[in-house]
């Protein structure tokens, strides 16, 4: 998985309540906030996963916002993302195995599929612990760890996070 | 369902922040993310509550999958891959993925071999070696 460290503006929005006369506390105000702010928003489409705020660049002059009161604090920083990209070569872990295919995981990643199609000579096994099995190479179930390729994915909006599809068939791919 | 019209990791054509932004591989988000947590546990008592999802499970990922643990290895392993004229991105998949023969490290990063920057096999066998001997040294 390759992250990036990016730099990003965000625009941090502070009620009056944190606008004491304290300067030292206004800038802890706006850090609070902005962390608040990249947690909760998760991942963006252009970005990807946000994973960690690594440094603050600038925090530039607040706007007052004059109907609410609030000010607006435009901020620049650098942050840690990750964001999938079509062709790459990805580990994951196994976490549910069916028998159109099976899903992983892979780090901030929760939503990877490889259709029974793209398993290559894994073949589905049912049973009560199903597993994929291959003559040669071994057996996929859950926990196991996978070197599979990124074929394809999308940004689901709603849920503010990526939909992959992987394939198991190729070279050094599969179970490590 | 696809990434971008023309994108394609393989043969290294990436989005521009790929080429542009700083890359980093799994053993040194490790350090940094170890660090950030370390620090959010001085300033509350509450740190586990502090960090969100997308960090823990990048944490716990990057913390299984890192070959290299200690931060000396880590920027051996850099200036190790450095040497070689190599793109960020294709750096960073094989400080990841360790493969052990040259034929795995082509098979992992396809776009090596096409851009025509290492032409023969006994490099990137050098650079295996050089990578597996950090690892000795650990």
């Amino acid at each position: 998985m390759v992250f990036l460290e990016a730099e990003m503006s965000s625009n941090v929005l502070l009620s009056p309540e944190h606008l004491t006369p304290q300067g030292l506390l206004l800038r802890k105000s706006i850090i609070t906030r902005l962390f608040e702010d990249i947690a909760n928003k998760k991942a963006s489409k252009e970005h990807g996963y946000f994973i960690a705020i690594t440094s603050l660049n600038s925090i530039g002059e607040g706007r007052v916002r004059t109907l609410t009161g609030d000010v607006l604090f435009p901020v620049n920083f650098m942050c840690l993302t990750q964001k999938p990209t079509k062709g790459e070569v990805l580990t994951g872990i196994v976490d549910k195995i069916l028998k159109h295919g099976l899903f992983l995981k892979s780090g901030p990643i929760d939503n990877i599929f490889i259709s029974e199609k793209l398993t290559g000579e894994y073949k589905y096994v049912p049973g009560e612990n199903p597993v994929f099995l291959s003559e040669k190479q071994g057996k996929l179930e859950k926990g196991v760890s996978v070197r599979f390729k990124v074929v394809g994915f999308r940004w689901m909006e709603a849920e503010r996070h990526f939909q992959l599809l992987g394939s198991l068939a190729g070279d050094f791919l599969g179970p490590i | 369902m696809s990434g971008e019209e023309e994108e394609n990791a393989a043969e290294l054509k990436i989005g521009d922040e790929f080429l542009k932004a700083k890359c980093l591989m799994n053993c040194e988000v490790a350090l940094i993310l170890d660090h950030k947590y370390e620090q959010l546990q001085q300033m509350s008592d509450d740190a586990a509550n502090q960090v969100s999802q997308v960090f823990e499970k990048s944490l716990q990922y990057v913390k299984r999958f890192s070959r290299y643990k200690n931060p000396d290895s880590v920027r051996q392993v850099r200036e190790v891959l450095s040497r070689y004229q190599l793109a960020e991105f294709e750096l960073c998949v094989l400080g990841n993925l360790c493969p052990e023969t040259p034929d795995e490290a082509i098979a992992m990063v396809p776009s090596m071999k096409t851009k025509g920057r290492i032409d023969d096999d006994e490099q990137i066998e050098k650079m295996l070696q050089d990578l597996s001997l950090i690892k000795k040294f650990e």
